[in-house]
């Protein structure tokens, strides 16, 4: 039995309604408690700020995706180079670290969370494995079935409960988390070198539409009964005016759920742009926010852009290949089988640039218009948008207007004219900020019943404390000392355990990686159906039998099991 | 000041010594407790060399490093140079000069690889043989060399140039496969023969005085041309690659 106190923790804990309360925190066996004996460790947390360990509900860490823009990137190697040092491993790279570089600088930012934002199924190894090296973050994986031809068959047979059924199989097989839609149809339709150019253009072969897609995979959801909602990159990403495309593909979702969100839509900021070309591209964040504030049932994360270097990769492959027409540098291009494809390709987000400036603008834009911020999340879509060590950036741009202004006065000067930021005095407070890092993340990723996102009793002890005292600082006039606190914590604590201490890794660690089995009726089970067997060893290079991920890929791992409604 | 720094006899002298702290202005500044890698152990300049130090600098352009003894395991020599000169004596090992910004080396011998590799300006000069990717970038890198010039008098290996962005190189023999690929902006001038020449090339001009063999076919030959009385074709490309450089060839021969 092991026991921590932390005491005169300054706590925001919005799940438990909890906002600037100086409290002590105890802590048992990993798990945190009414109260503990007088032996206990103590921590004083000096009034400083404490909240629960962060949760990145999208990023892109592990993988063969992340591995690959590694392999193409060696000049990203010789950024954020450090020795071995007592429980820490050598680690390299700045945009696509190595795996413990990403889990120590998550971690130094008090970090204990983080969902790979796409996983293909097939390649579901790679991914699990790369997760055993990222000690210090419980991982879960965001499985791909944007393109999968057996549920898009089932689609267009008008058979949901069929479709289900393969998502249920294809999550528990590939120990996955949550279905992800990449360019729903697109990414498929690239394997014929072509793009959908809307929700209602039929994909090449499978005549089923991304509208229809969305819709049947949202129903299939809760099906399953599965902790998270659909988890969707809308289709048409990046283009000038595929603002349209993003409400449209908003208006489809239904309110099917009464705990959480039915649709989480990803990096929005990508998917918000007004015009024709890139010569009149502008920011449509009103119009988006405006339907996120009507519709409780979409969550949103920003995909943030911040400026300077990065790798920008996706599943979502034909935009990669517009990406690579723009800057005619390395570019990646993959398809996985029946299943998805992917593309990288290493960006520069300039100031000078009137495109990333705007893109830029945007990202707060959303954070800023949406009145509600359990429904927009912080991320970067990291790398994508930048690499998640600019958080803290972004959470003082949040906070201070005179900090965004600051900024503002550095980006291409006609900027004002395409965005509404500067006409923005919103300032978010330290709670909104604990929300969209904490307490909405869990929420929507369905996880606060493990443990996550909060500090109430039986709770996982996962807990970030920063060196600021909120009472004594002012957000809106002293951004140096936001950026300051958020990029270090004085600890933090993972499963009742210091694992870092101002920056220093003090543990190996051990990750659990949190995946869903959803029970499935025999009538439905995938093992036993004929014809879904048939195709598979018609179309895939692997056997049926081979597929699934081995118990030996996922060390410490908890595993929801769901009743589906099948 | 006058630097002398001998290299000692060593039990093993093939084990490669990192050495990026020489170079002026480290002397300049006081080098009382400089170190060199052997391998992953760090010691003390002493052990490897027998250092002599004459006279004081005003500046770091009046220091002069003197480099004796079998020196062709010691690595990045003048790494981010910013002045001063260095005279080596002997052989260098790899990346001698990488980042060099100002000032002068001036190597007696032969230059392994990586020779003024992703250089800024300044003076390099060899009067031997310099390895592969002579005044070349680095790996992944788009740009390499941006500025100042290197001198090789004999032979350079392949990768001659690769990436380069700026300044001039010129090799008094021939250059080994590849020179100059990838070249975008700068000047080489290859005196003897070479293969394969700027593929991919960008932009930047190139001179070849002597044979350039399988030599690349997207180039569109311009016709014959006169440079300083002498003849040329004048080759513009590498167009697979919408490229604007220049090519002036001496003799070329297209693969079989």
């Amino acid at each position: 039995m092991t026991e921590l106190l932390i005491r005169n923790a300054c706590v925001i804990d919005p799940l438990n309604d909890i906002c600037g309360e100086v409290m002590d925190i105890a802590v048992r066996d990993g798990k945190i408690v009414e109260s503990v004996g007088s032996g206990a460790e103590v921590i004083d947390a000096g009034g400083n700020l404490t909240m629960p360990g962060g949760i990145d509900s999208h990023t892109h860490i592990c993988g063969t995706k992340v591995n690959f823009g590694r392999y193409m990137s060696p000049e990203d190697m010789r950024a954020g180079r450090t020795a071995r040092q007592g429980h820490m491993h050598s680690t390299s790279g700045y945009s696509v670290p190595t795996t413990y570089g990403t889990s120590y600088r998550y971690s130094a930012m008090g970090y204990t969370t983080a969902l790979e934002g796409a996983m293909a199924p097939l390649e579901a190894r790679h991914t699990h494995e790369e997760f055993t090296h990222t000690p210090l973050q419980d991982m879960m994986a965001n499985t791909l079935f944007d393109g999968n031809w057996p549920i898009m068959q089932a689609i267009h047979d008008g058979d949901i409960r069929r479709a289900a059924a393969i998502v249920g199989w294809t999550l528990s097989a590939v120990k996955g988390f949550a279905i992800k839609l990449t360019n729903p149809g697109g990414t498929e339709a690239w394997g014929w070198g072509k793009d959908v150019a809307s929700i209602r253009d039929p994909v090449p072969h499978f005549e089923v539409t991304p509208a229809e897609i969305i819709r049947a995979m949202i129903e299939a959801n809760e099906m399953l009964n599965l902790p998270h909602s659909v988890h969707l990159h809308c289709n048409c990403l990046g283009k000038p005016g595929n603002h349209q495309c993003t409400l449209e593909t908003f208006d489809l979702v239904p309110n099917a759920n009464n705990k959480r969100q039915s649709l989480y839509a990803t990096h929005v900021q990508f998917h918000s742009y007004g015009g024709s070309s890139w010569r009149d591209i502008c920011s449509r964040s009103e119009e988006i926010c405006r339907a996120i504030n009507s519709k409780p049932q979409i969550v949103i994360d920003m995909g943030q852009v911040m400026f300077g270097k990065t790798t920008t990769m996706t599943a979502d492959g034909p935009m990669e290949f517009n990406l690579y027409r723009l800057y005619h540098n390395k570019w990646s291009n993959h398809d996985v089988e029946l299943e998805t494809g992917s593309g990288i390709i290493p960006v520069y987000y300039s100031r000078k640039n009137l495109v990333n400036s705007i893109m830029w603008s945007i990202g707060l834009e959303l954070a800023l218009l949406t009145d509600n911020p359990w429904q927009c999340i912080l991320s970067t879509d990291n790398p994508n948008g930048a690499p998640f060590v600019k958080y803290p950036e972004i959470i003082a741009l949040l906070m201070s207007k005179r900090y965004r202004n600051e900024v503002f006065e550095t980006v291409h000067p006609n900027t004002e004219h395409n965005v509404p930021l500067a006409a923005l005095d919103r300032e978010l407070t330290w709670k909104d900020i604990a929300i969209m890092t904490r307490g909405a993340p869990a929420k929507a990723l369905g996880i606060v019943d493990l443990g996550k996102g909060h500090l109430g009793e039986g709770a996982d002890a996962d807990i970030a404390i920063y060196p600021i005292n909120i009472n004594e600082t002012d957000p809106a006039t002293s951004a140096e000392e936001v950026i300051r606190a958020f990029s270090q914590t004085d600890y933090t604590i993972k499963r009742g355990r210091v694992v870092c201490r101002q920056g220093t890794c003090m543990v190996d660690g051990k990750n659990t990686t949190i995946w869903v089995d959803p029970h499935i009726s025999e009538n439905y089970s995938m093992d036993h159906d004929p014809e879904f067997a048939k195709n598979f060893d018609r179309y895939y290079t692997v056997r049926m039998s081979n597929y699934p991920v081995q118990e030996e890929y996922i060390r410490r791992n908890l595993c929801i099991e769901t009743e589906a409604q099948l | 000041m006058k630097v002398t720094l001998e290299v000692k006899p060593r039990q093993k002298p093939h084990l490669p010594i990192e050495a990026e702290g020489i170079l002026p202005r480290t002397f300049f500044e006081g080098a009382d407790s400089l170190t060199v890698f052997r391998g992953n152990q760090e010691i003390p300049i002493g052990e490897i060399f027998a250092v002599t130090i004459e006279g004081d600098a005003g500046s770091v352009d009046d220091v002069e490093i003197t480099i004796l003894g079998d020196s062709s395991r010691i690595k990045r020599i003048g790494e981010y140079m910013d002045g001063g000169r260095i005279h080596i004596t002997g052989d260098i090992g790899m990346h001698c000069g990488n980042f060099m910004s100002a000032g002068e080396i001036v190597i007696d011998g032969n230059a392994d690889a990586w020779l003024g590799r992703e250089m800024r300006g300044g003076t390099i000069r060899c009067h031997g043989n310099a390895g592969d990717y002579c005044a070349a970038g680095y790996r992944g890198e788009k740009r390499g060399m941006r500025g100042g010039t290197i001198e090789v008098f004999s032979d350079a290996g392949d990768f001659t140039a690769e990436t380069l962005a700026g300044g001039t190189v010129i090799i008094h023999g021939n250059a080994g496969d590849l020179s100059g690929v990838d070249m975008k902006e700068g000047n080489l001038t290859i005196m003897g023969d070479t293969s394969r020449v700027c593929a991919n090339m960008l932009g930047g001009t190139a001179y070849v005085n002597g044979t350039v063999y399988d030599m690349i076919p997207t180039f569109r030959k311009i016709g014959q041309e006169k440079v300083n009385g002498e003849p040329y074709t004048r080759f513009s490309g590498d167009i697979a690659n919408r490229g604007k450089g220049t090519l002036f060839i001496r003799n070329y021969k297209y693969l079989d």
